[in-house]
């Protein structure tokens, strides 16, 4: 059994930079304001325009998010990973990755234990890599680049993850016990 | 095959003579026991941040390890709502040690809790679940703000500043260079890829090409440099790199395949 303690801290950095990266930029506006208002004005109705753009795809954003929280249950995920092998086992890792949420850190314990537990590397590979598709953004995706081209990405990446997944599981890591 | 019968239990010490811990994100261990054979394995909860969520996640963990119900001393109804609807039974109001608890558990899970008595909860349990929901989409909707807005505001910065001429200096037009600095600046950033796909959109207004900003938003999400040390930590260095290599190099085929097959379907679509 490994001490899985050491991974608590990884669940730092994402709140602090949550918030640090839009002070640095109010910052600059700040500084910006009192250097060259007429710039800094301009930066701010530019802003402001993408943000108007963006409302009605975001506000499908959350009504998206809210329909899988409602559907799919977090425990439903840890199920389908590393469960099931060949065919079976790479859909459940695709699956699993296309509908998993939140930042990247809150799953690397799980998937850290997952893999001590005998779930296939190419599993994790396959899960990270489809956690780039991701179902609720899908709003703002077509809303940039048309639903033609989000289909297409989407297809692909999901082919890539397999692919990715099989040279993953070519080179075993030798850390493993 | 019939699986044995599993259970979780939030527990302070690795032992079944420790005592249940009151609460998941500050158990110090899960321990994972088979009520038939009495065999039991502690997990060390690496969800002690007591941070939202951490119980969430150390139930999962322990449904992870083949747990079908979980014990412990108190967790929120919301949660317990939740699990249920998922066939995992999370009871709560557990004292004293877990041999205890345990045998507890055996004994009035017999009397299996009644099913009228669940159904008139029924609509009491989806409000709950609703209530739930709702909560967790707004927490996650808020978490995301703060870095979009900030992206948002950089662009603005961006679009009073920065030149096309500027931009398109970098982005030759050249397809293979295009498509490897894309790959390369997407690798670099991290976070929430709906930031991924407002800077994309913005280039695309600018010229950038679309293969560039394929691979952009490719490697945001499949490539990070700035979660690598976690990954390593998680996985292994060899694991970390050789998966983060692979990533990048299919993000090159990704972003020129895309657009071609775009190019082409648009064409015959129109």
């Amino acid at each position: 059994m490994s001490n899985s303690n050491k991974q608590r801290s990884g669940n730092k950095p994402i709140f602090n930079r949550m918030f640090l990266f839009p002070i640095i930029i109010l910052v600059i506006y700040a500084i910006l304001f009192s250097v060259l208002p007429d710039k800094a004005g301009q930066a701010i109705r530019s802003s402001g325009n993408v943000f108007l753009s963006m409302l009605v795809p975001l506000g499908l954003v959350f009504v998206i998010m809210l329909l899988i929280n409602l559907f799919l249950k977090p425990a439903a995920v840890a199920k389908f990973l590393g469960k099931g092998s060949g065919i079976r086992g790479i859909a459940l890792s695709a699956v699993a990755g296309i509908i998993s949420t939140g930042p990247i850190y809150v799953w690397y314990p799980l998937l850290k234990d997952l893999r001590e537990k005998g779930a296939g590397e190419s599993s994790i590979a396959i899960f990270l890599y489809n956690r780039a598709v991701k179902p609720f953004l899908l709003p703002v995706m077509i809303g940039y680049f048309g639903w033609l081209y989000i289909t297409v990405l989407i297809i692909l990446t999901i082919l890539a993850s397999v692919v990715v997944g099989f040279f993953i599981s070519l080179y075993p890591s030798s850390q493993r016990n | 095959m019939v699986e044995n019968m599993k259970i979780a239990v939030s527990a302070d010490g690795s032992t079944l003579d420790a005592k249940v811990a009151n609460r998941f994100n500050t158990a110090r261990y899960l321990l994972i026991i088979d009520l038939d054979t009495s065999e039991y394995e502690a997990v060390p909860n690496p969800f002690t941040t007591g941070q939202h969520g951490a119980g969430i996640q150390a139930i999962i963990l322990a449904v992870s390890r083949g747990a079908k119900a979980v014990l412990t001393g108190y967790t929120s109804p919301a949660v317990v709502n939740q699990f249920k609807s998922s066939g995992i039974e999370v009871r709560t109001g557990m004292t004293g040690t877990i041999r205890d608890a345990v045998e507890q558990y055996k004994t009035t899970s017999s009397v299996k809790v009644s099913g009228t008595e669940t159904e008139s909860k029924a609509s009491v349990v989806n409000k709950s679940l609703l209530v739930h929901a709702t909560k967790s989409s707004l927490r996650q909707f808020v978490n995301l703000l703060p870095i979009l807005i900030g992206v948002v505001l950089l662009i603005g910065l961006f679009n009073a500043f920065v030149s096309e001429e500027w931009l398109t200096s970098f982005f030759s037009g050249n397809m293979a260079l295009d498509t490897l600095w894309g790959a390369f600046f997407g690798s670099i950033f991290a976070g929430n890829p709906i930031n991924s796909y407002v800077i994309g959109g913005e280039l695309l207004k600018y010229g950038v090409s679309l293969f560039a900003v394929t691979a952009f938003i490719v490697t945001w999400v499949t490539v990070g440099l700035v979660q690598l040390p976690a990954e390593i930590a998680a996985f292994g260095k060899r694991f970390a790199f050789l998966r983060n290599t692979l990533s990048f190099v299919f993000a090159l085929p990704i972003a020129v395949l895309t657009v071609l097959i775009v190019n082409l379907l648009g064409r015959w679509i129109s």
